[in-house]
């Protein structure tokens, strides 16, 4: 039998064929899908990647992304419990994990930025006001590494405003996360975590802390300074003492030999002269004379003496 | 083949584009209507064109090749040249898994090369390396993170935005690691706040499935805020007045100790030396008296008149003026002139 019409056959044979291409559709790995007929979802999500197929023109294809996406929180003036303004700007992850109760419930992606900022916008903020700014600063209670020892400073440990913690910004953001996360659960999303990007202070705030540090800094300028006086008095009288030291001790020498001098002198004289005082007054006598009269001395001289009893005698 | 509405002289998207390729076609084309019409060969050649073109792709050395079958993950492929099914089938993406980025935090890298140079940062840079530490004073942190893609997989399919995904954790890490310390700390000791948040990083990479290594984290200058900065350097300057001072009085030290030593070494050996001299010369007086005692002992008037006489005649030459008076005559004494000068009588 010959088609009638071999046109027509051709026609109705691209016809089906474009009809089955419209029906197959590939899911990428990064996507999921939702069937709709008629607005209407058809069946389960599909979730894992590859070659489908739907009935073509009645029912849609609705991709939502499987991937970790990103949320940015609007960075805002929050006061915190010790009634600093900071500017926290928080950042979250999340997935749909449930792509039909999103479609149901947000539909896209600008609508769920706009949820979460919703949601985590609020819990970042109390989070941040029911507590002191440094527990959002820190994470730990770690001790400062001494690095005065490593730096060749000899400051105390005053100058460190470590302050202890008792929650720490792991458990503040955790908190955020686990309040936000059960409120997004509804619209099918997973809040996978929250993180605190920035912190800073608002621009008042900012110049009274740069006022402080000055002002710390120039506290311990100061007492390195006074440290080095310090130092340099202890150098000085350390000196001081030291000259003292050395030069009364060698006076103390230089007398004791001096004493140990006039002693030893003493007893050999001694020795030598006890032997006759008589015969010693006579020979220290003459010498004495001997030394002590000059041309300008008078000499006046009896005759019975000694030198003139001879004159006498001739006379 | 895309329209190029800058090649194309006011035409349009609708005006058939003369292209050598389709030239050459259609005078084929025209070559096989005069000889006899051969539509199916035509097709033909057209479909292996087709095929060569999107059968066979080169992957480059710094990277690898990922095939996905109808949307699904199916293989990767090394550098050179590799097949796969036609389009619509199988789809390649070429990521650079050999090839390191860098991406920058509060400063702008404005050459990269051996020695980067980098620009001065924009407000939001500064904003960017602004951070507080431990001691809740601000401090300017700028880094760089380096990365490569370990694995495509995961680079590709888990996270839509993935540097963005970089940049924000490494921020956050930065921060939590700066957060944990000191002023001081953070001023002194950058290599061991970068090793931490490499390590804070990469994990935190890692449970984000990004696929990404972060090869390095390097923090660069770390230092106050401007307005800061004078009162931080006061204090370095205080250091140094402070070593000054202790040197100088060092110094001092140095200058006069020694010198009171010797000085007390001299007034010791001084006396020493008096001792010397002091017992010496007693024990040659002393030698000299026994000696002569030896001698006037044995002729004891003789010698002492000797000595007396010989005394008298060594004194009396050199005396100025002399009296002798005879025992008997006691008058005399208020008639001498004691005060006139000179001259023996």
């Amino acid at each position: 039998m010959k088609p009638r019409n071999p046109i027509l056959i051709w026609v109705l044979i691209a016809v089906v064929f474009f009809l089955g291409l419209g029906g197959l559709f590939v899911v990428d790995e990064r996507e999921q899908v939702i069937i709709t007929q008629f607005g209407k979802p058809v069946g389960k999500a599909i979730q894992e990647a590859g070659l489908y197929f739907k009935w073509p023109l009645i029912q849609q294809v609705n991709r939502f992304t499987k991937t970790l996406l990103e949320w940015d929180g609007d960075p805002g003036q929050i006061p915190t419990l010790d009634k600093t303004f900071i500017w926290v700007d928080a950042f979250a992850r999340w997935r749909i994990t449930d792509p039909l109760k999103f479609f149901q419930t947000v539909g896209n992606e600008t609508w769920a930025q706009k949820k979460l900022d919703d949601i985590i916008d609020p819990a970042v903020r109390n989070a941040i006001t029911s507590h002191m700014l440094i527990e959002a600063v820190r994470n730990t209670n770690r001790d400062e590494v001494d690095i005065r020892s490593v730096i060749g400073e000899e400051e105390t440990g005053s100058d460190s405003l470590f302050i202890p913690i008792t929650v720490g910004r792991y458990k503040i953001t955790e908190m955020i996360q686990e309040n936000a996360a059960k409120k997004l659960e509804e619209f099918g999303i997973e809040l996978v975590d929250v993180r605190m990007k920035r912190i800073l202070y608002v621009e008042d705030v900012q110049k009274s802390v740069f006022a402080r540090m000055i002002q710390e800094r120039k506290r311990i300028a100061e007492k390195i300074r006074s440290e080095g006086k310090r130092e340099a008095n202890i150098i000085e009288g350390n000196k001081a003492r030291k000259l003292a030291e050395i030069s009364s001790q060698a006076y103390r020498e230089a007398e004791e030999i001096k004493g140990r001098a006039e002693a030893e002198a003493a007893r050999i004289y001694a020795q030598a002269y006890s032997g006759d005082p008589e015969f010693y007054g006579l020979l220290k006598s003459l010498e004495v004379y001997s030394k002590g009269l000059d041309e300008k001395s008078t000499l006046v001289l009896d005759t019975s003496s000694e030198l003139w009893k001879f004159l006498k005698k001739i006379r | 083949m895309v329209w190029d509405p800058r090649s194309d002289g006011g035409g349009g998207p609708w005006q058939p584009r003369t292209n050598p390729l389709e030239e050459l076609l259609r005078k084929m084309g025209e070559g096989f209507r005069t000889k006899g019409p051969s539509p199916l060969l035509l097709l033909g050649i057209l479909a292996l064109l087709w095929a060569l073109t999107t059968c066979i792709y080169k992957v480059d050395v710094e990277e690898v090749g990922v095939i996905q079958r109808f949307g699904r993950f199916h293989r990767t492929s090394e550098p050179g040249l590799n097949l796969k099914f036609p389009a619509g089938i199988e789809k390649v993406t070429k990521v650079p898994v050999r090839k390191i980025f860098t991406e920058d935090f509060g400063l702008r890298t404005l050459r990269p090369g051996v020695r980067t140079e980098y620009a001065a940062p924009s407000r939001e840079q500064e904003r960017e390396s602004l951070m507080l530490t431990g001691d809740l004073n601000v401090v300017v942190v700028p880094w760089i993170v380096q990365y490569r893609i370990q694995d495509p997989y995961k680079f590709l399919f888990r996270v839509r935005n993935v540097r963005e995904t970089l940049r924000d954790l490494s921020e956050a890490v930065v921060r939590q690691v700066v957060g944990d310390r000191s002023v001081n700390e953070v001023l002194n000791r950058r290599e061991v706040i970068a090793d931490e948040a490499k390590v804070e990083l990469q994990k935190a990479l890692d449970v984000a499935d990004t696929g990404l290594k972060v090869v390095n984290l390097e923090l660069k200058t770390t230092n106050v805020p401007e307005p800061v900065q004078p009162a931080f350097n006061d204090v370095n300057k205080a250091t140094q007045d402070k070593e000054t001072m202790i040197r100088a009085a060092e110094e001092q030290y140095n200058r006069e100790v020694p010198a009171a030593e010797g000085q007390a070494q001299k007034v010791v050996q001084e006396a020493q030396g008096y001792f010397a001299e002091r017992v010496n010369r007693a024990k040659g007086d002393a030698n000299r008296f026994l000696s002569l005692w030896q001698e006037y002992k044995a002729a004891p008037e003789v010698t002492r008149q000797r000595l007396y006489l010989e005394a008298m005649g060594d004194l009396l030459p050199r005396v100025g003026r002399k009296f002798v008076m005879d025992q008997d005559q006691k008058g005399i004494l208020p008639f001498l002139d004691l005060g006139q000068k000179g001259g023996g009588q």
